[in-house]
């Protein structure tokens, strides 16, 4: 857990940031964002006193950062930045051991670690082990960076501007890699960009920073739906953000018990499934717009959704098979739950 | 006029030319002009008086001759676009000019021979200026060569070491015994290991405080802005002192001191001899040390220094583990810039009483005797070729693997 207590920075007279509080709740993925100048990247170093605060109190795991010695401090909280932070003259393998080594971990174990780091990013593949950064692609390179930061499993990992020097396909890539490894781990992070969509895709809560100041510190979608003023809404007020939302959220977020009979009788609700003996969709009974709910509709695949399939994609199905509500089925093919219309608009992403 | 007009011409040769290599026919032209033009050797009645000339046509024997006309034949075909492909002919100009030189040095060593056997011992023979002119062309055709190919630092390394290797067994083995210029070496031959040490010893006695001292200075350059420019300033303006006159100002103040206090009189700082010698030697090489060393920090960049700082390193970690290793081959480069300078600085040392090679130098100039100048000289050149190129070597080995060219 962090937390920012009327964090102030002061150049001389100007205040580049200027009387921030929020709290980072433990395994929350907190996105600093905000035009250039903002301060959003100065907040970020310090609360690993890269830079040294003026005012206010930074937090971290309830301790107060001013009580430890800055290296140990810095040890026990992950860092990563653009490639270009990579150590030149180190494989790839020596990048990861970095805060390990500092930390005198004894070599077996830093070796199972690096191991274990390369395996988690998909890397442990072409001796890429023992390669230099310059050999290594953008990609491959921002995620040594990634690994490098998480080395000593620290419980806070902050990241500046991470993807900002790749292509957007990789970045697009590392985002989604990203959101797994934050999964898998449940790791406090604080990521600053100046992305929106970076921060739409990857954040469960987003820091909007102008002048300095905190301008609002929300749920992604509650920026959306309740934008605290003018220059919030300026921000993010661009086309298509409900559907770049969707396109963030994945199917098992959206859904719900399903209504199941096993026969051609209409139930009570206006959504049934009729399953097979394996529990299987055969076909939808209701769920059709402009038409009676005693529509029976047969279930094709193209029509189906899986948990980890984006919601933005569920929802164009929906479109274009004319449905209200698709089933949600696991590996087998077997009925887990539906997604409906009336859900995507319903639910409080 | 545009900078390009500076450069040396390279390997981006338009398909219509016919000399793939002009610096190649221009070597070649040279040399050849110089055979028949300049004396090869020179033979002289006794140490002073003056010399007869010889031609390289009349001083080589038929099978030597012979084999110069095939190797610079090959040359020849080499510097064309037809009808060896590239690489080939890269390497035929490398084994080419190695081979020209070996018999070069070779026939003057064996001219040298035949010549004295039937005279009187006091007759010398020495290297005239076509000696000296086809020696020079093999070298900067095969250094020409290596700059074309952008070969790696092993075939270099290699190469150099067979060159090397096979003019000092050419010379282990005594063919040159009867060259005026050994002759002039076997009358000082105890004197000479003597300065040559002396040498090597007053470079090393430079080399140490300068990085000692220029090393910290480079860092704090780094550190603090403010100082820089009142540094650098002041490491200039030594720089600008002419070496002698440099010499001839520590005399004073050093004999003043060593006269005040005896004790360190008798440690050796005196108005002449290696102190001041050392002081001039160490005031030099700051400069570059201190330049280097700034430059090669500099050069690392801010966000691997952040990102070490930001991964839990102390400074000092950051600075032998980041800087340091990233900034070595600027640093090296440095070292490599006043080691040179050092050894050639030394020569003139030799005046204020330092000793070293540049006392052969300057004793030979004293008495006329070119033998003697060039016994100084020559050493000198070669130590100062092997120092360049061993930390050339040392640039490219510090350089993070997978780098290096």
């Amino acid at each position: 857990m962090i937390e920012l207590q009327g964090l102030t920075k002061c150049y001389g007279d100007t205040r580049v940031v200027d009387d921030i509080s929020l709290t980072v709740e433990q395994g929350e993925f907190c996105v600093l964002i905000g035009p250039s100048g903002c301060g959003k990247s100065t907040t970020l170093k310090m609360i690993n006193r890269l830079i040294a605060h003026s005012g206010g109190k930074v937090l971290v795991g309830g301790d107060d950062v001013t009580t430890l010695p800055p290296e140990r401090l810095r040890r026990r909280i992950g860092y990563a930045i653009q490639s270009i932070g990579l150590f030149p003259h180190w494989r790839v393998a020596d990048n990861i051991a970095t805060v390990p080594r500092l930390l005198k971990w004894p070599a077996s174990r830093i070796a199972e670690r690096v191991d274990e780091l390369l395996a988690l990013f998909q890397l442990d593949t072409d001796g890429l082990h023992d390669k230099y950064p310059h050999q290594l692609s953008g990609g491959q390179a921002q995620r040594v960076g990634v690994a490098r930061a998480l080395a000593a499993d620290p419980d806070v990992l902050l990241m500046d501007e991470p993807f900002g020097a790749v292509d957007p396909l990789t970045r697009d890539a590392l985002q989604v890699e990203l959101s797994r490894v934050h999964r898998q781990t449940g790791k406090t992070i604080v990521f600053v960009t100046h992305d929106m969509d970076e921060a739409l895709r990857l954040a469960s809560r987003v820091a909007l920073l102008n002048g300095g100041q905190l301008v609002q510190y929300d749920r992604p979608a509650e920026l959306l739906v309740a934008p605290a003023n003018d220059f919030v809404r300026d921000f993010i007020g661009r086309a298509d953000l409900g559907l770049k939302l969707l396109s963030r959220r994945r199917v098992e977020e959206y859904s719900r018990a399903a209504q199941r009979t096993r026969n051609n009788a209409l139930a009570s609700a206006s959504i049934t499934w009729q399953v097979d003996a394996d529990d299987r969709p055969m076909a939808l009974l209701g769920g059709r717009l402009g038409e009676p709910d005693t529509a029976r509709t047969v279930v094709t695949p193209e029509w189906t959704a899986t948990p980890d399939m984006s919601m933005k994609e569920a929802l164009s199905r929906m479109v274009w098979f004319r449905v209200t509500a698709l089933p949600v089925l696991d590996s087998e093919g077997r009925l887990l739950g539906e997604v409906t219309m009336s859900g995507v608009m319903g639910h409080r992403p | 006029m545009p900078v390009s007009a500076f450069r040396l011409p390279t390997s981006s040769t338009s398909d219509a030319r016919l000399i793939a290599n002009r610096v190649l026919i221009t070597l070649l032209c040279a040399g050849w002009l110089s055979a028949w033009l300049l004396s090869f050797a020179t033979l002289s009645p006794n140490r002073l008086a003056a010399g007869q000339a010889v031609m390289l046509r009349d001083a080589a024997s038929e099978w030597q001759f012979a084999v110069m006309l095939v190797l610079t034949g090959l040359l020849t075909v080499a510097a064309f676009k037809r009808p060896l492909p590239r690489a080939l002919a890269h390497a035929v100009v490398l084994l080419a000019s190695l081979g020209l030189l070996l018999v070069t040095l070779y026939s003057l060593g064996d001219y040298a021979q035949r010549a004295l056997a039937d005279t009187s011992s006091a007759a010398r023979i020495s290297q005239g200026a076509a000696f000296w002119v086809i020696v020079f062309c093999c070298a900067l055709a095969a250094i020409d060569t290596f700059q074309r190919t952008a070969s790696g630092w092993l075939l270099r390394l290699g190469y150099m070491l067979i060159a090397g290797g096979s003019v000092a067994m050419l010379f282990a083995s005594g063919h040159f015994h009867d060259l005026s210029i050994m002759r002039e070496y076997a009358n000082i031959r105890d004197d000479f290991a003597d300065q040559l040490i002396t040498h090597l010893v007053l470079v090393g006695a430079a080399l140490g405080p300068a990085l000692l001292i220029g090393i910290p200075l480079g860092l704090l350059a780094h550190r603090h802005m403010r100082l820089r420019g009142a540094l650098f300033s002041v490491l200039n303006f030594f720089q600008t002192i002419p070496s002698i006159a440099l010499f001839a100002l520590l005399i004073a103040p050093l004999s003043a001191l060593g006269n005040a206090f005896p004790l360190l009189g008798e440690w050796g700082i005196k108005g002449i001899g290696a102190a001041p010698a050392i002081i001039a030697l160490v005031m030099y090489a700051l400069l570059p040390v201190v330049r280097n060393t700034y430059a090669g920090l500099k050069g690392v960049p801010p966000a691997t220094v952040e990102a070490a700082r930001g991964m839990g390193m102390t400074a000092r970690q950051v600075l032998w583990r980041v800087e340091i290793p990233l900034a070595l081959p600027v640093m090296l480069s440095g070292l490599r810039i006043v080691t040179v300078q050092a050894i050639g600085l030394t020569v003139v040392a030799a005046l204020i009483g330092a000793g070293g090679l540049g006392a052969f130098i300057f004793q030979g100039l004293g008495q006329y005797a070119i033998d003697l100048v060039l016994l100084g000289a020559i050493p000198t050149i070669v130590l100062a070729v092997i120092a360049d190129f061993t930390l050339q070597m040392l640039v490219v080995l510090s350089k993070p693997a997978g780098t290096r060219r």
